[in-house]
């Protein structure tokens, strides 16, 4: 029982909550609702009067024939009682009985006749009551009786049984259906017996039927009326509803990037001025957009074309540069200097030839990840044993932690590979001989690289700015190691091309951490990394500042804006997990899906990532820990 | 032979370029010979017969692409790209018209010998060699290959590529193992090179190159050669 309650109230109380919903989402079943609550209110207050007007005006009528002709008839009776010439008690019954056969059928319908001895009446002889339908006397109320004795006509409504009316008489379900009557009484004076009490009972059955139709006819008038009104309502409803709910789709289809979407203008009215309007505004929309994509694609395309162009004369620059220098011992000494300085400052130029172009690739959207499903130990390992020799240089020594769960995830090795290095090189850089530690986690999610040293440390400004391209603190310090300022930006748009993030945490004396979260697959967005960022050591990092840089991959206004197009989310203190950049991430994870279906391990054509291998390193066997991430690092301390 | 070392044909319109390459080419011993058009690059490619191509990607009349395509048409001989667009679809475009490798602009002089010497290198010939993948036979020193007594031509660079894996039928072959091994390279460069190859191998030596039995995909890892069975 309680069970089906439960279930019975579940079900009201969805019913309730949709029809809610209902109400509150559509302007439409709105307006119809209220429209006909408040027409059947009215139509039932309008329905009820007449109905009631109806009765009262038919039965007054009926009423007045009633006693017209009953009073006639009393006076036919009494006339046939005055003239009549019975003296004893059998005469006078049979008079009695005669009277009433002959009224009963005296009017103009059929009606019931009772002649009844008067209440009270003293006379010493007595007849029995006489009825046309003996059944019925019970209807003549003791009320009506003492009333009809004070003179005078009287009349009362009374209920007739249905089934007596035809003269059977029947008693026992009389509460079945009745038909309202009346009784209409009068005193007659009978000869040798006193004063009787004569009653006519008529029947309003035809009068019920009359009422019944005509009721009928008023409820089935109501109804399509309601009807009528719903239909006018949601007619009316949806000429205005409908432009509506089509601007709505127009306007929403707009903002998904269908610009050349517009809304249909019919007539003059109103909603034809909406739609104008709207359309207006979406030619302007759609032009002003279309004005910016293409200065933006013509920017992209002049610094893309401009690197390109730069190229092969740079590599005939460098290739004699590269002669001369393999010759400087026959030079004296201040040649021998220049051709050593054009070599080295040939290196940088290329790499920020380089770098540049990358991050035009990124900007242009042509990066495409090239994932495959890869270990991220093993890149750790590599990355870490081209950086051994440098850490060798720099007094600091590599410390790696890696699980034994294998950290499998769908990766592009060499996107990867190129921010760990940036990462690695950059911590040996700043760790100013102790030791950096490199950490691998995984989750059922996600898997992740802390890169943490021990050097200056950064203050969480500073880390919140590390990702900006050409970014540094101290710039004067970062010209003299070179580099390009794009390592660690270009490390950001990596990660965000795997859907991953790249965070950096830092503080003035305590060193810097950098994590780098990926997830396992495509698809899958991150709500949080196997790993701290903010270290778990005994001093208070409440005002520790993870930061994560999102940039919108798809705003074209962006673009052109080489320096600090990014806008630094910066978290809670002490916060590890990446709250507030997690709403741009949902962005970037959506374009990065889509770049990495296009770029699947195979080589299909077309669907291959952009690479800037750097055969350098190749070809010299000098790592590949270019200045780059240095200069990054090197501006923040 | 007064040949040195090898002929190299430089296919390149800047001028300023194809000579400094020829002095670099010249000061290890091989010998340059230059074309700056794309339309005639066939015409001196059979002239000349060189052991090696150096072409460039953008040039006047017809591109790097066709030009590639018609010499390997005709030739196994080997051919490097040089390419100020590393980007995309061009290398794979590259590699796919035909070329063995690629050499991004700008790029060291070392480095441009050190491919040039790769793709020129012949192993010192071994003893009689025969190795057997599937139905596919391979002749090391005769370098020649068969599919159920059918012959098969391949590139040189595919040819290794080949008798890299069927030496080994055991091991499965990363991506940057085969890169240094075929080509020469000693860090990890682009697997791309890798991909485009062995799926030019296939179209080649696989009765259905979409599913490979010779040359199989180890998913994660690299490749490996197909079980020999029989």
């Amino acid at each position: 029982m309680g069970r089906r309650w439960r279930l019975l109230r579940g079900r009201a109380a969805r019913a309730v909550r949709s029809w809610l919903h209902l109400w509150r989402s559509s302007l439409q079943v709105r307006v119809i609702t209220s429209t006909l609550a408040i027409g059947l209110v009215a139509l039932l207050l309008v329905g009820a009067y007449v109905g009631e007007r109806m009765r009262d005006g038919l039965f007054e009528a009926r009423l007045q024939q009633v006693l017209e002709e009953s009073a006639r008839s009393t006076q036919q009776a009494q006339d046939t009682f005055d003239s009549s010439t019975a003296t004893t008690g059998v005469e006078v019954q049979r008079l009695l009985r005669d009277v009433a056969a002959a009224q009963r059928t005296g009017g103009v319908g059929e009606r019931e006749v009772f002649l009844l001895r008067a209440p009270g009446q003293t006379s010493p002889l007595s007849v029995a009551a006489a009825a046309s339908n003996a059944a019925l006397v019970d209807l003549v109320s003791p009320e009506l009786r003492a009333a009809t004795a004070d003179g005078g006509q009287r009349w009362q409504s009374v209920a007739l049984p249905v089934g007596a009316d035809d003269g059977t008489p029947d008693g026992s379900d009389d509460a079945a259906t009745v038909v309202p009557a009346v009784v209409v009484g009068q005193d007659v004076n009978v000869p040798v017996v006193g004063t009787y009490q004569l009653f006519f009972l008529y029947s309003l059955q035809s009068e019920q039927d009359r009422l019944d139709f005509l009721q009928r006819t008023l409820a089935a008038a109501g109804a399509a009326l309601v009807v009528l009104l719903g239909t006018m309502t949601w007619v009316v409803t949806r000429q205005v509803v409908h432009p509506v709910r089509r601007a709505a789709q127009v306007a929403e289809r707009l903002a998904g990037g269908d610009l050349s979407e517009r809304m249909t203008v019919h007539g003059q009215d109103e909603m034809a001025t909406l739609a104008r309007s709207f359309n207006e505004m979406a030619a302007g929309l759609q032009e002003q957009i279309h004005r910016m994509e293409e200065l933006s694609a013509l920017q992209r395309r002049f610094v893309s074309d401009v690197s390109h162009e730069l190229r092969t004369p740079l590599t005939t620059i460098r290739m004699a540069g590269e002669v001369i220098h393999a010759a400087r011992q026959d030079f004296d000494p201040a040649v021998r200097r220049s051709a050593e300085l054009l070599a080295t400052q040939l290196d940088r130029f290329e790499d920020l030839l380089a770098e540049l172009l990358e991050i035009s690739r990124f900007d242009a959207g042509a990066a495409v990840l090239d994932a495959e499903s890869r270990d991220l130990r093993d890149v750790v390992v590599r990355v870490v044993d081209q950086a051994t020799p440098l850490a060798e240089r720099r007094g600091s020594w590599l410390q790696v932690v890696v699980p034994d769960e294998p950290p499998v995830a769908d990766i592009d090795p060499r996107r990867v590979e190129r921010i760990l290095r940036n990462l690695i090189v950059n911590a040996v850089e700043h760790a100013e001989g102790t030791p950096v530690e490199v950490t691998v986690g995984a989750d059922a999610q996600a898997v992740a690289v802390t890169v943490r040293d021990h050097g200056v440390g950064m203050t969480a400004d500073e880390a919140a700015r590390v990702f900006d391209r050409f970014w540094r603190a101290d710039p004067a310090r970062a010209r003299t190691t070179g580099g390009t300022g794009l390592g660690l930006a270009i490390s950001l748009e990596d990660a965000h091309l795997h859907g991953g993030w790249l965070q950096a945490w830092g503080r003035p004396g305590r060193g810097a951490c950098f994590r780098l979260t990926l997830p396992r697959r495509a698809g899958i967005r991150l709500t949080a990394s196997p790993l701290p960022l903010v270290p778990d050591e005994p001093e208070p990092s409440t005002d520790a500042v993870p930061v994560t840089v999102a940039r919108p991959r798809t705003d074209p206004a962006a673009l052109p804006d080489l320096a600090g197009a990014h806008e630094p989310g910066v978290h809670e203190p002490g916060e590890d997990e990446p709250a507030p950049g997690g709403e741009q991430k949902a962005t970037d994870v959506g374009a990065d899906e889509a770049a990495r279906d296009g770029g699947s391990a195979r080589p299909a054509r077309g669907g291959v990532a952009a690479d800037e291998r750097r055969p350098s390193s190749a070809a010299d066997g000098r790592p590949r820990s270019d200045g780059a991430a240095d200069a990054e690092r090197q501006g923040v301390r | 032979m007064t040949r040195m070392k090898g002929r190299v044909l430089v296919v390149d319109d800047d001028t300023a370029l194809a000579e400094m390459i020829g002095i670099v080419l010249r000061s290890e011993g091989f010998e340059p010979v230059f074309c700056e058009d794309g339309d005639e690059a066939l015409g001196v490619f059979r002239q000349t017969q060189p052991d090696l191509v150096l072409l460039d990607l953008m040039l006047p009349g017809r591109d790097g692409n066709e030009v590639c395509r018609q010499i390997r048409a005709e030739s196994g001989v080997p051919i490097v790209m040089l390419t100020a667009k590393s980007d995309t679809v061009d290398v794979v475009l590259g590699l796919e018209s035909g070329a063995d490798d690629y050499i991004s602009k700008p790029f060291k002089p070392k480095e441009l010998v050190a491919r040039v010497r790769a793709r020129l290198r012949r192993s010192d010939e071994p003893a009689p060699e025969h190795l057997t993948i599937g139905d596919v036979t391979i002749d090391v020193p005769g370098h020649r290959v068969q599919r159920a007594g059918r012959p098969i031509s391949l590139t040189p660079l595919e040819f290794d590529l080949l008798v890299a894996l069927a030496r080994k039928p055991w091991q499965v072959f990363t991506r940057e193992v085969l890169l240094e091994k075929v080509w020469g390279y000693r860090h990890a460069a682009d697997t791309r090179l890798v991909n485009v190859h062995v799926q030019r191998l296939r179209s080649k030596i696989e009765n259905d190159p979409e599913q490979p039995e010779i040359v199989v995909t180890v998913r994660g890892v690299g490749y490996k050669a197909g079980v020999t069975t029989a």
